[in-house]
């Protein structure tokens, strides 16, 4: 038998959650606790999940990927029946003892986050350009025109014009949307935009926003709803409930 | 027709770059007994991009040496 480890997914109110079904690698999901809170971990086995697996495993974006998927979806199940403070992925200890030793030692900072957390729950809105677009609706516009010589260079310019109008429009946009969406959201977290070439997409993400919504408040989704609809040139991708992986940091936000 | 907003709550599969970017790059961060010496969610997405590239090259049949 492999030496072992627990995997931690989450932290929740002791109480809340008895949580059910498994994790990683088909392990029962087991609760630890400490003074009203609980850890939910499972069994893994530390030559996959001790230091030199993970380094190894990290750079495998199969093994990734079936990670953060089986570490979300238990997030996920936690999330849907109380508080829950994911953790980030790949927090292993040693034994359940060094779990409750942690539980202790971050005591007040954990009840502090779960108590941001509690009721709420994290939604995504990004904001997409489609550059190519607008690069070839001004190049259609000046395809139009007639003219040659001095015409062209005037067309050229009022293209680049047209174009640098288009990318301060955007960029506007972008700060417009997340006001609305800060307005209606109890925190907020400008993540970075994400790289085309990871997305697949072919616009330029402007707006990677996370906000904090009370579950079962209809005014945040209202008002990014409006936004969008009185723009209608924009991409506007709302994603949605996530747990709160964003705003669930001890550090004092 | 390319700028139809998406709305509401239609929840497609969620995509590996959002899920890393919370897993990775927030999430309560606790120091466990296992440290693995990642520089965080940065160099992650710098070798997934690397990973992700050369797989689009090797499609596309780069001619690339």
């Amino acid at each position: 038998m492999a030496e072992t480890g627990c995997y931690l997914y989450a932290v929740t109110r002791a109480g809340t959650t008895s949580p059910e079904g498994t994790g990683l690698r088909g392990a029962p999901l087991v609760a630890v606790e400490d003074r009203g809170l609980t850890a939910v971990v499972s069994e893994v086995d530390l030559t996959e999940f001790g230091e030199d697996g993970l380094r190894r495993h990290m750079e495998d974006l199969a093994w990734l990927e079936e990670v953060a998927r089986a570490h979300d979806d238990v997030v996920r199940r936690l999330a849907a029946v109380g508080a829950v403070a994911p953790l980030r992925l790949a927090t292993i200890c040693l034994d359940e003892d060094a779990v409750r030793a942690r539980l202790g030692e971050w005591h007040a900072e954990l009840d502090a986050a779960l108590q941001r957390v509690e009721g709420r729950a994290e939604w995504s809105v990004k904001l997409y350009v489609d550059r190519a677009d607008a690069a070839e609706q001004a190049k259609e516009r000046v395809s139009r025109e007639p003219g040659a010589g001095a015409a062209y260079l005037r067309r050229k310019q009022t293209e680049s014009q047209r174009r640098q109008e288009a990318n301060q429009q955007a960029a506007d946009a972008a700060e417009d949307l997340h006001s609305v969406a800060v307005h209606h959201a109890v925190a907020s977290r400008r993540l970075q935009p994400q790289d085309p070439r990871l997305t697949g997409d072919t616009g330029t993400m402007l707006l990677n926003g996370a906000y904090l919504v009370p579950v079962g408040d209809d005014t945040f989704a209202q008002a990014v709803e409006a936004f969008t609809t009185a723009h209608p040139d924009l991409r506007v991708v709302v994603q949605g409930p996530w747990p709160p992986y964003s705003f669930a940091s001890l550090e004092p936000q | 027709m390319t700028s139809t907003p998406v709305r509401g709550s239609e929840t497609a599969a969620v995509s590996l770059v959002d899920l890393l970017d919370r897993l990775l790059g927030s999430g309560v961060v606790l120091a466990g007994d296992v440290v693995i010496s990642l520089a965080g969610v940065d160099l992650v997405q710098v070798k997934l991009l690397a990973m992700i590239s050369s797989v689009r090259a090797e499609t596309e049949e780069d001619g690339m040496t």
